[in-house]
């Protein structure tokens, strides 16, 4: 495997101006084509449950449906194979070729033949091959991958275009489009005219009568398996459901969700050897053509078998996961693997062509989740790449300094604290160096464009006594505040707005001085022994304070107390008691809020002199599902007039450790962010989470000054005496 | 001629096809860049089909479902009185590359999203289909179902084996900067003659 220099590579895609606005440009129009193409669905959340629930049927199921599809297949007169890898079936596809004396062969898309590098090894066999879909034919001829599931070709303009087709054909071709097209309908209908052998991809195999459905806007595919004598299907597992009706499971999300259409224009369906009429012996004459189908698995049917992974079947690779991810919009598919791109690409490498591979790219992901809100098979993508992390952390270790971070110090709350408190001296070894950048806290490095706040003088733990001092008399309820490292260290401030808004409402707060990180950047690095040492710390101390609720202002801590520790204790059964009594009592600062002054009818619509407009961090939106309820609060708090902005709910770019490994692909999300706020008017973005109040604050530092971040509570404490 | 099933309509008029699906069939297929013209009898094609040859200036054409259908089978017989039109599957494959106008069929077309099912199992049907950069399709205006789960309902009865699928507009390609154009592969035209039988 080679080693890849993926920042290198990311920084040269950063700096490609045509992939660059022809991303922009997709992303902007993706969301309102697709959502145009469901305009006539009643309900996709329904459809999206019955191809998810048939598509966990045909895994649960994998083999029978593997040797029915076979039988069926075989019965109406195909030759079938099973490949256990790439190598296993170029052996068997070379005995075809050589048993029907095959020279040229054109090919319609398929990934899995791209997956285990077909076409190189034929064309090394001395074979004529020839991609026929006309984004993959420009890209074999320019030597390049495809950068997407869907449209491989989008990070090319008509030029470069122009120039594969003059080089290919040795004559100058004008970048004119309908002439590059026309010209390649000439070119490629030569190839399938003269071919010999037609290798397809499918969609999907219906295992009840053996047919393939082939989806295709060009009808490549349906010329490929109609003119040469041979055709050679080639599909992996995952591709095979039940049964025909099945196939509309399918066929009502894949165009809809890939392209924005309701329908491609061509879904071919073949089943069997169908007829064909070509010369033999000088003569027309009409007969069967021969039919070979080579099952591929290659890693999957051991997917199908891993509790986790087997969701990958889920995947019916209509590429919508890319077209909503904000790393593949600014960077495109070729940084991720070599055929597989986006979250989704991480994973079926890792699955497919090894854990190596996925290992240099896989924190490409930032768990932003957007993908999991379009997915057709309602894949939870990142907690599938999270899940490969853990593995490979299990399996290979931490690296050196992350060990040190994770074991030895973040797990002695005084060592780490005290570090923390030397970190805003500025003090040498602690601010430098390894240490920092590990921290849940990445405050670390000044970027250029962003400006990073400092450790505060004094942290929240240091503050609170003072401020409990005021609790009410007569409180309605005993609260105790899971701070989380960023509002204890770098925001007290906003901390002490919480206790005071939630001390508004009649609550008695206490602050656990026990309570360490909430262990969410040690999760996510895949750590996931520390994680629970830290997890039964903080259920300790919480459980120490006998509090009726557990108030987290912070949505990843809120998030990391309420589901993760449950999910960490899954085979502990004490622990997992004592983590679930725990998670009942959780509950995120602004919900809780929005609860309370909804019961004193405190809400209402406040139209204000300052404009404010809110910022959905991922964690909050998407796995809390909370998005309401900041909105309702901001929409009543006295002084403001509440603006929504475009992009609301697009990630800031922060993302835990992300933000400090690939500073300049976080800048570009940051940038874009920043834009939207600006356009919105807003003179106040308010935010929910503190790490996204870090990332907006300092962007805004650098761009716009004027415009204030603050977090919610800060705005709701504002109102307060 | 060869088909998955020689009874489609026997399926069809168990309760999936309905008056009520022709509007947004007609939006759908228009919006896929379908030129669709509802005539009340087969003769009405006639004429247009004429105009179309005049306009492109084609020379050869050819069809198929003759056997199906005695209307069609008069319309090639009309057209062959002043064009060259091949119906004959030996004669269709021969000269396949160099057709100018292809005249085909459907069974059914899907409401939700303007697609027509095509029943080609037969080498010559997608010969004619695909190859020319012109696709004329005759279809029963009345044969239309709601949604793809129903068109799937039908297919789980009727198709065994053999070569089917569902064509939507003409073959469209967007691989250069995502700009749309037609007739990448299969024709640049699709003409669907929707007939009120
Ligand atoms: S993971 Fe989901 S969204 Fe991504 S390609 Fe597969 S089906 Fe489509």
């Amino acid at each position: 495997m080679v080693q890849r220099n993926i920042k290198s590579e990311i920084d040269s895609k950063l700096h490609d101006p045509i992939l660059r606005s022809n991303l922009e440009r997709f992303s902007e129009q993706y969301p309102i084509a697709r959502a145009k193409a469901y305009a006539n669905v009643d309900s996709i959340e329904d459809l999206r449950d019955d191809l998810r629930d048939m598509k966990r049927y045909s895994v649960a199921h994998i083999e029978k449906l593997a040797d029915e599809f076979q039988a069926s297949l075989e019965k109406r007169g195909a030759k079938v194979f099973r490949a256990k890898d790439g190598d296993e079936l170029k052996e068997q596809l070379m005995a075809i070729c050589r048993e029907n004396n095959v020279h040229n062969i054109v090919k319609s898309k398929s990934m899995a033949t791209e997956e285990i590098r077909l076409n190189d090894y034929l064309e090394e066999k001395g074979l004529h091959v020839k991609e026929t879909d006309l984004g993959e034919w420009m890209l074999s001829v320019a030597g390049q991958h495809p950068s997407h599931m869907v449209m491989p070709a989008i990070h090319l303009n008509r030029k470069q275009c122009a120039k594969f087709f003059s080089d290919e054909l040795k004559e100058d071709i004008p970048s004119d489009i309908p002439f590059m097209v026309q010209t390649a309908r000439k070119v490629m209908r030569k190839e399938f005219l003269k071919a010999d052998m037609g290798i397809s991809g499918a969609n999907f195999g219906i295992a009840e009568n053996g047919a393939i459905g082939l989806v295709t806007n060009e009808g490549n595919a349906r010329i490929v398996t109609t003119l040469p004598p041979v055709h050679v299907i080639i599909i992996g597992y995952e591709k095979l459901i039940p049964k025909v009706s099945d196939a509309s499971k399918i066929m009502r999300l894949l165009p809809r969700n890939g392209t924005g259409q309701r329908m491609v224009s061509y879904l071919t369906l073949v089943d069997g050897p169908t007829p064909i009429i070509h010369e033999k012996n000088g003569k027309l004459i009409e007969e069967n053509k021969k039919v070979y189908a080579i099952l591929l698995d290659n890693g999957r049917l051991k997917a199908a078998h891993d509790p986790v992974m087997k969701e990958v079947y889920q995947c019916v690779r209509c590429a919508s996961c890319l077209n909503v991810c904000p790393i593949w919009s600014t960077v495109g598919g070729n940084v991720y693997g070599h055929i597989y791109s986006g979250g989704i690409g991480a994973i079926l490498t890792g699955l497919l062509n090894g854990m190596d591979e996925f290992a240099q790219f896989s924190d490409l992901c930032i768990g932003c989740r957007r993908c999991t809100t379009v997915c057709p098979g309602k894949i939870n993508i990142p907690d599938l790449i999270q899940e490969l992390r853990n593995r490979r952390v299990a399996q290979k270790g931490l690296s050196t300094p992350e060990k040190i971070i994770f074991r030895r110090i973040m797990t002695n709350r005084k060592i780490f604290h005290s570090l923390l408190r030397a970190a805003s001296l500025g003090q040498k070894p602690v601010k430098s160096g390894k240490f920092i950048r590990n921290l849940p806290l990445f405050f670390a490095k000044m970027t250029e464009g962003r400006s990073l706040p400092a450790i505060a003088d004094k942290p929240f733990r240091d503050r609170a006594e003072e401020l409990f001092k005021k609790n009410p008399t007569n409180p309605k309820m005993r609260v105790a505040f899971f701070s989380g490292c960023n509002l204890d260290f770098v925001f007290p401030e906003t901390g002490e707005s919480v206790v005071k808004v939630l001390q508004d409402i009649g609550a008695e707060v206490v602050y656990p001085q026990k309570q360490n990180c909430c262990g969410k950047p040690v999760v996510g690095a895949g750590d996931l022994d520390t994680a629970r040492k830290l997890a039964k710390q903080n259920i300790k101390a919480m459980e120490e304070t006998n509090a009726d609720y557990i108030v987290a202002a912070c949505p990843t801590c809120a998030e990391t107390l309420k589901q993760t520790y449950k999910e960490l204790f899954a085979s502990d059964p004490v622990w997992l008691k004592r983590a679930e009594a725990m998670s009942k009592k959780v509950v995120e600062f602004t919900v809780f809020v929005e609860k309370a002054y909804a019961k004193e009818n405190r809400l209402k619509d406040v139209q204000g002199m300052k404009k404010i407009t809110y910022h959905d961090s991922c964690h909050m939106k998407r796995s809390l599902g909370i998005y309401k309820e900041p909105r309702e609060l901001l929409n009543s708090a006295a002084g403001y007039k509440f603006v929504e902005m475009h992009g609301a709910d697009q990630c800031c770019g922060m993302a835990g450790s992300f933000g400090m490994k690939y500073a300049d692909l976080s800048k570009q999300l940051l940038n874009r962010k920043i834009d939207n706020i600006k356009q919105s008017g807003a003179d106040t973005v308010a935010v929910a989470c503190p790490a996204c109040m870090m990332q907006i604050g300092g962007g805004l530092d650098k761009n716009a000054p004027e415009i204030k971040v603050k977090h919610i509570a800060d705005i709701l404490a504002e109102n307060l005496k | 001629m060869k088909k998955i099933c020689h009874e489609w309509q026997k399926y069809l008029d168990k309760g999936f096809i309905d008056k009520k699906y022709w509007e947004s069939f007609k939006e759908n297929a228009q919006a896929a860049s379908v030129e669709l013209k509802e005539i009340k009898s087969y003769d009405e094609a006639l004429p247009i089909i004429e105009a179309l040859i005049d306009e492109v200036n084609a020379q050869k054409l050819a069809g198929v479902g003759q056997d199906d259908s005695k209307a069609i089978m008069n319309i090639y017989h009309e057209l062959g009185k002043k064009h060259q039109i091949y119906t004959d599957k030996f004669a269709i494959t021969e000269n396949a590359p160099i057709l100018d106008i292809g005249i085909s069929t459907a069974e059914f077309g899907v409401g939700e999203t303007g697609s027509i099912c095509v029943d080609n199992y037969s080498y010559e049907a997608r010969l004619v289909s695909m190859l020319p950069p012109i696709n004329i399709v005759f279809m029963n205006k009345n044969n239309i179902v709601d949604t793809m789960t129903e068109a799937f309902e039908i297919l789980e009865q009727v198709f065994d084996k053999g070569y089917t699928g569902f064509v939507t507009g003409p073959s469209r390609t967007s691989d250069i900067e995502r700009v749309l154009t037609l007739g990448v592969h299969g024709p640049s035209r699709l003409i669907l003659f929707a007939v009120d039988e």
